[in-house]
């Protein structure tokens, strides 16, 4: 049952800006298992993000090593990353970063586009993904027509819609109250009972305690890792 | 680059435009001006190219005209030039002796006239007269539907006879009989003795419908014009015969008559209806390049006006590309969608100038008085120009647009 999802080695990510040399990530190794339920924690600055980018595909490390489902993800071009990152990867931010003009099916409908997959197959799987989350009597409304928590769930529908290994979350209730919280997180728990891969940034105790795993990050470091017992 | 990216990016295109309307109407009024121009044009210089093929086509590809001199431009009869002035006037004379060739099956002089007609108290403005010979059907088409066509007796005596033209009987007479009245033509009294209807698709510049035709003689008797600019013989060889062989015999019986020696040059000027087309074509094909210059221009600033207003879509919606790219779209997948956005816009203009201008041209051309079809080879080009037009401006932004770098464009505010 250890089936090894994500494997990093040394992961290393600078950044130049002007003649100073930002040290964002200063070599990170971790391996994530399938069906892992991951919170990374640390304080602001610390690297969350740009870990979450890096396993993410979204950005590619200045050093060290990245696996993916056994694919090494470090060296890959951008069009090869792109699509990883529509096959494997399912995004939840922040900001739910919704199409503001489109309905909730067609903002879950986005990542089949670029899988390729068209008309009514496409739509009946957006469709089936909402429902997942709760949201099928929802389908035509506009991002605008719904709450934050709602908003939260049709970008978590979208990230699932594609079957993918992990469901990234960067911090997915940092732009909602406890109440709306605790509910995203129970649609979490669901998705973890039901075999998916989360990995999730928060900088929140209550909303760490629902993962099953904790890393800490600090300065670019993993300085904590603690599982919880079964 | 995969197929479903283009509904999609039209689709796209298409809401934003929707969203955006007074901001995307503005941009594509570039290209509805310059297309608009352009359709305008073409289905006007057609209408008229039609008119003039369908009137040599009823006078005959193998008619020719015979003119004291040839120009593009009226001269001023009042400042003739010398080389004008020392050609004879064409005359009665030349034509019979043409007429009399055994290539020759129809040779008259003609003479072109304005005047008003009127009967009683009723007057017109000044209109087409023409002095003809009584077989002039042959050359304008038509029919006599009442009375008849002047006699030859008639003709030779230049009796003060008019064939009237059915709507400017209409307008003397209404539903008045007019057989046998004798109306006054440029104030002279002219007995009618038949009605005239023109084909329906003779060539007639604007205003210009044909509203009598009288013997020759008697207009040369009855009326003042220009020798130079107004008169021409028409010839029409034998069937069987070529225009070149016509043209030929037709010279050398007018050098004959006119007593010109080997060597001297031509006292007149022979000109076929294929020339009269090439003149034509010249003209409209300089009319043609003036137009697409100046359309150019439009459409060169209505481009620019598209490529400014994707650059501000890009920036717009720089968190939108972020989140298509976290989504898996290729930088392929990106440049399409805005290519295809930006060509939404100028087709969507184009599509407007199409109609813009055709409904333009229609409107001139019933003014002007003639009918032919739509030039659909210059829809399809107006079409291609604005899809061009859309996706060359285009590309800067949208190129733009897929090398944005997912993080940032991810963390853009
Ligand atoms: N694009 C960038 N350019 C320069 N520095 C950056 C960039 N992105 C992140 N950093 C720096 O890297 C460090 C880690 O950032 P981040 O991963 O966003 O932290 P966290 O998400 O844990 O708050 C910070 O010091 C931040 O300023
Ligand atoms: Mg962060």
């Amino acid at each position: 049952m250890t089936d090894t999802i994500i494997e990093v080695r040394n992961l290393t990510r600078e950044y130049q800006m002007g003649a100073e040399l930002v040290r964002a990530l200063r070599g990170v190794d971790m391996s994530i298992y399938r069906n892992e339920y991951v919170a990374i924690m640390g304080p602001s600055g610390s690297g969350k993000s740009t870990l979450m980018n890096m396993i993410g595909c979204l950005d590619t490390p200045t050093e060290g090593e990245y696996w993916l489902n056994g694919l090494e993800v470090s060296t890959m071009g951008d069009d090869a990353l792109a699509r990883v990152r529509n096959r494997e990867i399912g995004f939840v931010f922040q900001t739910f970063n919704l199409l503001p003009r489109a309905s909730a099916l067609h903002n879950v409908e986005l990542p089949l586009i670029y899988a390729g997959v068209s008309g009514r197959t496409r739509r009946e799987h957006a469709s089936g993904a909402l429902s997942r989350v709760g949201l099928s009597d929802r389908v035509d409304h506009r991002p605008n027509e719904l709450s934050g928590g709602q908003r939260q769930r049709v970008a978590i529908a979208r990230a699932l819609v594609n079957e993918p290994s992990i469901l990234l979350a960067d911090e997915p209730t940092g732009n909602l109250d406890s109440t709306t919280s605790e509910e995203i997180m129970t649609v979490f728990e669901e998705l973890h009972a039901q075999g998916q891969t989360i990995i999730m940034v928060t900088h929140e105790a209550d909303i760490a305690a629902h993962a099953h795993r904790v890393i800490t990050l600090r300065d670019g470091r993993v300085h904590s890792d603690t599982k919880k017992a079964a | 680059m995969r197929l479903s990216a283009i509904p999609e990016g039209a689709a796209i295109a298409l809401d934003a435009i929707r969203a955006n309307k007074l901001r995307s109407g503005l941009t594509i009024l570039g290209i509805v001006i310059g297309v608009s121009t352009v359709m305008a044009m073409a289905s006007i210089v057609q209408g008229i190219r039609g008119q003039i093929f369908e009137t040599l086509e009823i006078v005959g590809p193998t008619t020719f005209r015979v003119l004291r001199f040839f120009s593009t431009t009226p001269l001023n009869p009042d400042a003739l030039p010398r080389e004008v002035r020392i050609r004879p006037v064409l005359s009665p004379e030349d034509a019979e002796a043409m007429q009399d060739l055994p290539e020759i099956n129809y040779s008259a002089i003609w003479v072109g006239l304005f005047e008003r007609l009127a009967y009683d108290r009723t007057r017109t403005q000044l209109l087409v007269v023409y002095g003809a010979d009584p077989r002039f059907m042959e050359v304008l088409g038509g029919d006599i539907i009442e009375g008849r066509t002047f006699t030859p007796t008639e003709a030779r005596a230049g009796t003060p006879v008019v064939v009237l033209e059915r709507e400017a009987a209409d307008r003397l007479f209404g539903r008045e009989n007019s057989m046998g009245k004798v109306i006054r033509v440029g104030g002279r009294p002219f007995r009618i003795v038949g009605i005239y209807r023109e084909p329906d698709n003779i060539f007639q510049p604007p205003g210009q419908d044909i509203a009598a035709i009288v013997p020759f003689r008697a207009a040369e008797r009855n009326f003042r014009y220009d020798e130079t600019n107004s008169l021409v013989i028409l010839v029409k060889p034998r069937t069987g015969i070529s225009v070149d062989v016509a043209m030929d015999a037709a010279t050398l019986e007018l050098r004959r008559i006119r007593k010109l020696k080997p060597g001297d040059p031509n006292t007149f000027d022979m000109i076929t209806s294929d020339q009269i087309l090439g003149l034509f074509n010249r003209l409209t094909g300089v009319f043609f390049l003036v137009m697409i210059v100046l359309s150019s221009v439009a459409l060169m600033v209505g481009g620019i006006g598209v490529m400014a207003i994707m650059m501000v879509s890009v920036t717009q919606r720089t968190r939108e590309i972020g989140v298509r790219k976290a989504m898996g779209a290729t930088r392929r997948e990106i440049l399409w969608q805005f290519l295809v956005e930006a060509a939404t816009l100028t087709l969507l203009g184009g599509a407007l100038g199409i109609t813009l201008g055709l409904g333009a041209g229609e409107v001139l051309k019933n003014v002007m008085g003639f009918t032919t079809g739509v030039p659909i080879w210059s829809a399809v080009t107006a079409t291609a120009v604005s899809i061009a037009i859309g996706l060359i401006f285009g590309l800067l932004p949208a190129s733009r647009a897929s090398k944005l770098d997912p993080v940032e464009a991810l963390r853009y505010e």
